[in-house]
C-alpha cells in the first residue's frame, strides 16, 4: 500500500507538471506534425516506395512512435531537474525507495509518451486508411513504444548530472535512435553497418510493430517486435535501477560490519 | 531488562568518498525526545553523518541504528520513522504548496483521505494557509523552508534529521521554523538532530556534538561544554593582548586561552577583580570585555587549529 501510494504520488506529480509546462507540451505535439508536413510533403514528391504508399503514409507509423519516443524519453530525462533541485533525494529517501521511484517515473513517462503518440494517431485517418481494429492495435503498440522510451530515458537520466546536458541528449541520443530505426526510410535499403545498428536499436522494433498495427508491411514478425520491446524495456529498467542506486551497489560490494 | 532502543545509536560510523575520508568514526547515542545540535566547520562531516543516519548513504565502516533498526539492513523501517530536511529546499516550483505536501504525503505512504488530512494539518501547523494555493516558485526562501518543515513533519515522524534548517533565513523565518519544530517536540515528543552554523540555535539543545575533520571532538550538555572553558570569558583586543593573556595565565586565573583572529579569549577561573586590575595597568589593550562563555567559544576551542594558546 505504501509503495503504491508512492508510485501514485510520483505519477500524479509528473502529470500535473506536464500539463503546466505548456510550451514543452505544445512543442512535443507540434514536432511530429512538423516532420510530417515539412519533411513528409517535400519527400512525397521525390520518394519512390513500393506499391501505392505515399511517403507521408510510409512515415506515419514512425511519426507516431517519434511522438511517443520524445514524450516518454523527455519526461523520464526530466529526472535530471529533480536531481538538481533536490526532489530526487526526497523521493529516494521515501520508505518505498528506489524501485517505487523508478516505477513511478517510468509509468508517468509511459503515460505522457502514449498520450502524445495518441494525439498523432488520432489524425492518422487523414493520411492512411486505418480500421478501428488497427486503431486499437496501434494503441497497444504505442503503449509498448512509450514504455520502452520511458525506460531508455530513465537510463540516460541516471547518468546525467546537469540540466545543461539536456539539449545534447536530444541530439546525441534521441535523433540517432529515430534516424536509425526505419521510421523515415526503410532499414532494408541501409548499408550493412547501419542496418546492423538498426537491428540493435529498440526503436526499430517499435516502428516495425506500429507498421504491423496500421496494416503496413513490417520487416520482422509481430512476436519478434513485441519480444524485442519487452526485452529492451526490462533491460533498461534493470540498468536504470542499478545506476540510480549507487549506494546499494556500494553496500553489496563492500558490506560494512552491521550493527549488533 | 533493557529499555526501548535509543532514537539514534551509532558506533565507528564512517564514510569515504574515494580517497577522501569525509567521516572518520562517528559515535553517538541520542535518547528519545532529545534535541541534539551537531556543530562543526564546513567539511567536518556533519552532512555525511546525517545522510548516513538518514539511510541515503551507505557507511564505509561502523554501524548505525534508528530506534533499533539498522540503517543498512532495515532502511524501509528506518525511513518510516524519519523526517529529513536537506540543506537545499525541496519544493517543486510548478506545484502549489498543497500539491507539494500531498506529493510528500504519498511518498510517505499515506493515501486518500489520510494524506489529505495530514496535508491540511501540516498547512495549519506551519501557518501556510494563506499560501496553500501558491506555486512553489512564488514563495520566498523563508516560506519554502517552512514548506520543507511541514513536508518533513506531516507523517508525524519520531525522528527529525535537519541539515542546517535555518540557513539563509531572516530572523523572522528562523523564529517561525524553530516555533514549528518546538511545537512538534512538545506535542509529539519528536527527537530532533540538527546541524547549524548559527551557534545560538544550539544553546537550548539538550546535547551538543562537535565534529571536526570527521571525528567527534566534544559531546556534552551545552552548560558542561561552556563551563569547561571557565567561569567567564575575557575578550581582549589590542597590540598588548597576548602579553595580558600570558599574565592572566601566570596569575593562575586562566582555564583556557584561545587566540581568535587578532585577539584573545581567556576562560577565567576564580575572582575577576585581579584580572580587571591587571588589564587596567597593561599597555596596548584596546578592549577588554567580560562575559559568560558561549558555544561559539567552545566551537573555536574545539575545532580551530591553533586556537589554543600557548
Amino acid at each position: 500500500m505504501s509503495a503504491l501510494s508512492s508510485v501514485y504520488g510520483i505519477v500524479a506529480r509528473d502529470l500535473v507538471r506536464t500539463t503546466r509546462q505548456t510550451s514543452r507540451l505544445l512543442g512535443g505535439l507540434a514536432r511530429p506534425f512538423m516532420w510530417l508536413l515539412l519533411v513528409g510533403t517535400g519527400y512525397n514528391a521525390i520518394a519512390r516506395l513500393e506499391g501505392a504508399l505515399s511517403y507521408q503514409a510510409f512515415i506515419y507509423p514512425g511519426i507516431i512512435v517519434m511522438a511517443a519516443l520524445f514524450g516518454g524519453m523527455l519526461t523520464a530525462i526530466a529526472t535530471v531537474y529533480d536531481r538538481e533541485f533536490g526532489m530526487l533525494r526526497l523521493m529516494l529517501a521515501s520508505p518505498a525507495g528506489t524501485a517505487a521511484v523508478l516505477a513511478g517515473r517510468a509509468l508517468a513517462a509511459t503515460l505522457v509518451g502514449a498520450a502524445q503518440g495518441a494525439v498523432v494517431l488520432l489524425f492518422a485517418p487523414l493520411v492512411l486508411p486505418i480500421s478501428s481494429r488497427e486503431f486499437v492495435a496501434a494503441l497497444g503498440a504505442l503503449v509498448l513504444a512509450a514504455a520502452m522510451s520511458g525506460m531508455l530515458g530513465l537510463m540516460v537520466a541516471a547518468r546525467l548530472r546537469s540540466v545543461e546536458n539536456f539539449a545534447g541528449v536530444i541530439n546525441v541520443v534521441l535523433f540517432p535512435l529515430l534516424f536509425v530505426s526505419g521510421a523515415l526510410y526503410p532499414t532494408t535499403g541501409m548499408p550493412p553497418a547501419l542496418r546492423a545498428l538498426a537491428r540493435g536499436n529498440p526503436v526499430t522494433y517499435a516502428v516495425d510493430l506500429m507498421r504491423h498495427a496500421v496494416g503496413q508491411r513490417g520487416e520482422f514478425g509481430v512476436v519478434v517486435d513485441v519480444a524485442a520491446l519487452l526485452a529492451a524495456t526490462l533491460i533498461a529498467f534493470g540498468v536504470a535501477a542499478v545506476l540510480f542506486d549507487p549506494e546499494q551497489r556500494f553496500v553489496r560490494a563492500r558490506r560494512p560490519r552491521v550493527s549488533p | 531488562m533493557n529499555g526501548p532502543p535509543a532514537a539514534i545509536e551509532c558506533a565507528g560510523l564512517g564514510r569515504d568518498y574515494g580517497e577522501v575520508r569525509a567521516l572518520d568514526a562517528f559515535d553517538l547515542t541520542v535518547a528519545r525526545g532529545a534535541l541534539v545540535g551537531l556543530l562543526g566547520p564546513n567539511g567536518a562531516g556533519k552532512t555525511t553523518a546525517m545522510l548516513l543516519a538518514g539511510t541515503l548513504l551507505a557507511p564505509s565502516r561502523g554501524w548505525a541504528q534508528i530506534f533499533g533498526h539498522d540503517v543498512v539492513r532495515e532502511r524501509r523501517a528506518v525511513r518510516r520513522r524519519l523526517g529529513l530536511i536537506f540543506q537545499e529546499t525541496s519544493v517543486d516550483p510548478l506545484l502549489t504548496v498543497e500539491e507539494n505536501l500531498l506529493f510528500a504525503a504519498r511518498l510517505a505512504g499515506l493515501g486518500g483521505r489520510l494524506a489529505r488530512a495530514a496535508v491540511a494539518d501540516a498547512v495549519e501547523r506551519a501557518g501556510l494557509r494563506d499560501r496553500a494555493r501558491q506555486p512553489g516558485r512564488a514563495l520566498s526562501g523563508g516560506w519554502r523552508r517552512l514548506v520543507d518543515i511541514a513536508r518533513a513533519t506531516l507523517h508525524y515522524p519520531d525522528l527529525l534529521i535537519l541539515d542546517e534548517p535555518t540557513v539563509g533565513l531572516d530572523p523572522e523565518h528562523r523564529e517561525r521554523v524553530w516555533a514549528l519544530l518546538n511545537g512538534q517536540r512538545r506535542e509529539l515528543g519528536t527527537t530532533v538532530l540538527f546541524s547549524t552554523h548559527y551557534l545560538t540555535e544550539a544553546e537550548p539543545a539538550d546535547r551538543v556534538v562537535l565534529l571536526s575533520r570527521g571525528r567527534v571532538v566534544a559531546d556534552d550538555f551545552p552548560d558542561a561544554l561552556r563551563s569547561a572553558l571557565g567561569d567567564e570569558i575575557a575578550e581582549i583586543e589590542g597590540p598588548g593582548a597576548e602579553r595580558l593573556a600570558r599574565a592572566i595565565r601566570g596569575l593562575g586565573g586562566a582555564k583556557t586561552v584561545l587566540r581568535i583572529g587578532g585577539g584573545f579569549r581567556v576562560g577565567l577561573t576564580g575572582p575577576r577583580e585581579p584580572v580587571i586590575e591587571l588589564a587596567g595597568s597593561a599597555p596596548g589593550i584596546d578592549r577588554l570585555t567580560l562575559r559568560p562563555p558561549s558555544l561559539e567559544d567552545v566551537y573555536f576551542a574545539k575545532t580551530q587549529d591553533g586556537a589554543g594558546y600557548p
